[in-house]
């Protein structure tokens, strides 16, 4: 396992403990049909901390993760990446923020290499750096070898190892992993460490929800533990439960029919 | 309260109406009495397209402020709006039997608009059925609407060039009616129709509009319940331990 | 002008992903043209064996078969998306969401230029069209049909991606809009086979234009909202 040092940088740097807080949400909640999978989550993350997920199956930890990532909009109450609020400035949010989901999102037809290519493209990077950072990030995940091979023959695995590829060619400033560790072998894992490592190095927030809440814990700032769609307990660093408004008040995002 | 005031005004003038269009004005020379459909046939036409476009509009309206109750004007203008060009079709099929001697004539422009109509509509509320999430389906449903409605006079256009090579049948064109040179008692009795469906169309859409509300309204209840609910039934969020705020409700 | 330069990067980036992948998942998109192919081929069987009315009908014909592969075309270029929840991604990278959509039609115009154009022969041949001369309108029309189409369809393609009975809600709602391409591309082809006697070619071929215009325009605006959940 290569032990190089991956370029984590991020495009848009913030200074560790300054506001604006890299996440802050005021009684965010994400209905699905009737049930609230998010029900009223008040929380601070500061810049540059790495704050773990925790909780059990269906707690919110993936519509969390979704939320901030602007994948969806929130039902009620509202959501702020680095001061931007999610309504109002989502493209400028997606620029900075990087999100690893379960689906890994490839295209199959392609080889890792195009597949990157592709991303680094849509990020923003010209023809020249963009082939430089790609093989870097392949380089950096192990997929070299693999490179110009197609995805479909990929394990999840590999499937997993070029998603973070992905979020290396992005250069985040928030990164939000869902389950990084999962379909995982002990190499693969021990590079999910070494990037949480190094991006808390060059001060990007990450949240990170897992089931393994130990490992994760060992190298995260603080923790938010969720249940039930609420925040259940918050604890450690750079991390803190946000101010509660005392009344639900929809958000114009969804409703409008109140009145 | 003003509501069905309005709605009994609609139904007194469309009685009014009928029966001055029925018993008062004279039969046409040529196509006798089916020709009286047209008054009813073309106030519907009308209306039909009236409610598209404020389906169209509304659906702007919502993806503009996202406001769902745009979103309840849009599906009140889709409803009644096909109902109105149902109507309109089966007007136009009845008056066409006798006059043509068969129910289509694919060279009848009107007609072939209001059928792909009545297409577009049914096609944008079987797409609001398949949609749960009330936000995602205002959107799409906005979304079809607008590409609809745009299209609508692509098809205008393109029918009456259709046919605009085959001289098609000039007695029983349905144009004829709004002909200047045709007797004012026609026109009249076409306008007194159409007056009195559009305040029946208002009301219906008013009436339409205000069930949307309703329904919405309990949705969000039970929405809201379920947040509520799921509050109670959480835990109650505990301190920090590096102190900062107090701990929430 | 950077934004704009930026936008058309994005977009040839996305047409030419969906160009490699449909390339190298080559067995789809030459299914759909066979598909099509048997399709003219099964119009023989229904409406032959009299030669005389297979000619004149070969217009509508060759547009219906066009429309049917169509259909499938710009349903599989949104599905390779939704495969592997490559969507999802394609909803959060800092671009234009109407750089994504013009790639993406970008891409499934040509697929279908590729279509209608390796169908023209196949209806010569079955029905007996002597395309000679008229390939330039003929291959016009197929271009600005192609170009329409492929509006449409790219933006209710992703209204569909995620809807269910998707495979019959994308023609339920597909084929009313374009009644009017299929009008209008039957005539133009109609016209250019036969010489044109009326002189109206040009006009059809207008009108597919006005067309692609209009619902580009109107594909660009609202994509970006049938991309958000």
């Amino acid at each position: 396992m290569p032990q190089t040092t991956i370029y984590v940088a991020p495009r848009f740097p913030g200074t560790l403990g300054t506001t604006p807080l890299a996440v802050a949400t005021v009684e965010l909640a994400r209905l699905f049909g009737r049930s609230a999978a998010l029900a009223g989550v008040s929380v601070n993350v500061e810049v540059g901390r790495t704050v773990a997920l925790l909780g059990p199956n269906g707690a919110g930890k993936t519509t969390l993760l979704r939320l901030c990532a602007t994948a969806i909009r929130p039902s009620f109450g509202s959501l702020a990446i680095d001061g931007l609020d999610a309504l109002r400035h989502p493209e400028q949010i997606r620029g900075r923020v990087a999100y690893l989901s379960h689906a890994t999102g490839h295209y199959d037809d392609l080889s890792a290499a195009e597949n990157l290519r592709f991303a680094a493209t849509m990020f923003g990077w010209g023809a020249a750096e963009g082939a430089a950072v790609c093989d870097e990030a392949l380089a950096g995940v192990g997929l070299d070898p693999v490179a110009q091979d197609r995805v479909g023959t990929f394990s999840a695995g590999m499937r997993k190892r070029l998603a973070l590829a992905r979020m290396l060619v992005a250069r985040p400033s928030l990164v939000l992993l869902d389950e990084p560790h999962a379909a995982l072998d002990d190499e693969g894992m021990a590079l999910v460490d070494q990037l949480l490592g190094q991006w808390h190095e060059a001060g990007v927030t990450v949240l990170v929800a897992s089931h393994q809440a130990e490992r994760v814990a060992r190298m995260a700032d603080g923790a938010i533990r969720l249940d039930g769609g609420l925040v259940a307990e918050v604890t450690g660093a750079g991390v803190s439960l946000g101010s509660s408004v005392p009344t639900l008040t929809p958000q114009v995002a969804a409703t409008g029919m109140d009145r | 309260m003003k509501t069905r005031v309005l709605g009994f005004a609609g139904l007194a003038a469309v009685t009014a109406a009928a029966i001055y269009g029925l018993f008062v004005v004279p039969a046409d020379l040529n196509q006798g009495d089916a020709q009286r459909i047209m008054y009813v046939h073309v106030a519907s036409a009308w209306l039909a397209y009236a409610s598209f476009g404020v389906t169209a509009l509304a659906g702007i309206g919502y993806l503009w402020k996202r406001d769902l109750r745009f979103d309840a004007v849009a599906l009140a203008g889709a409803e009644v709006g096909v109902m109105f060009t149902a109507f309109a079709i089966w007007g136009g099929m009845m008056w066409g039997r006798p006059v043509w001697g068969v129910y289509w004539q694919w060279e009848d422009p009107r007609l072939t608009t209001t059928a792909l109509l009545l297409a577009l509509y049914v096609g944008y509320l079987l797409l609001r059925r398949l949609t749960d999430d009330p936000a995602r389906r205002a959107s799409r449903a906005a979304v079809v609407g607008l590409i609809a409605a745009v299209d609508i006079p692509i098809v205008h256009f393109s029918v009456i060039w259709w046919r605009g090579l085959h001289q098609g049948p000039t007695i029983g064109d349905p144009g004829k009616i709004l002909n200047p040179s045709a007797p004012l008692l026609f026109v009249a009795a076409l306008m007194a129709m159409v007056a009195a469906f559009t305040l029946v169309w208002v009301y219906l859409m008013i009436r339409r509009y205000q069930l949307a509300r309703v329904d919405w309204q309990i949705e969000e209840h039970g929405r809201l319940g379920r947040i509520t609910a799921a509050r109670r039934a959480g835990m109650a969020p505990a301190a920090t331990t590096a102190g900062n705020e107090e701990p929430a409700s | 002008m950077r934004e704009l330069r930026r936008a058309a990067a994005v977009a040839l980036a996305i047409a030419r992903k969906d160009a490699t992948a449909e390339l190298r998942g080559r067995q789809a998109a030459g299914s759909t043209l066979f598909f099509a192919a048997l399709v003219l081929l099964l119009f023989g069987f229904a409406l032959g064996p009299d030669s005389r009315r297979l000619t004149d009908a070969a217009p509508g014909l060759l547009w219906l078969a066009i429309v049917f592969g169509g259909l499938l075309t710009v349903s599989r270029l949104h599905q390779l998306e939704a495969d592997d929840g490559a969507l999802e991604q394609l909803a959060l990278y800092p671009v234009d969401r109407r750089a994504v959509y013009a790639g993406k039609a970008l891409a499934g115009a040509a697929a279908m230029l590729v279509l209608g154009g390796l169908l023209l022969p196949v209806v010569a041949i079955l029905y007996a069209i002597p395309i000679g001369a008229a390939w330039l309108p003929l291959l016009a029309a197929v271009l600005l049909g192609a170009i329409g189409f492929a509006a449409v369809g790219t933006a209710y393609a992703g209204l569909t991606v995620r809807l269910r009975a998707r495979e019959v809600m994308l023609p339920l709602l597909m084929l009313p809009i374009v009644a009017p391409l299929l009008l209008a591309a039957v005539k133009a082809t109609g016209a250019a086979l036969t010489g044109d006697p009326l002189g109206e070619l040009g006009s059809w071929l207008q009108l597919l234009a006005a067309f692609d215009v209009i619902m580009l325009v109107v594909g660009a605006g609202t994509y970006g909202f049938l991309l958000e959940e």
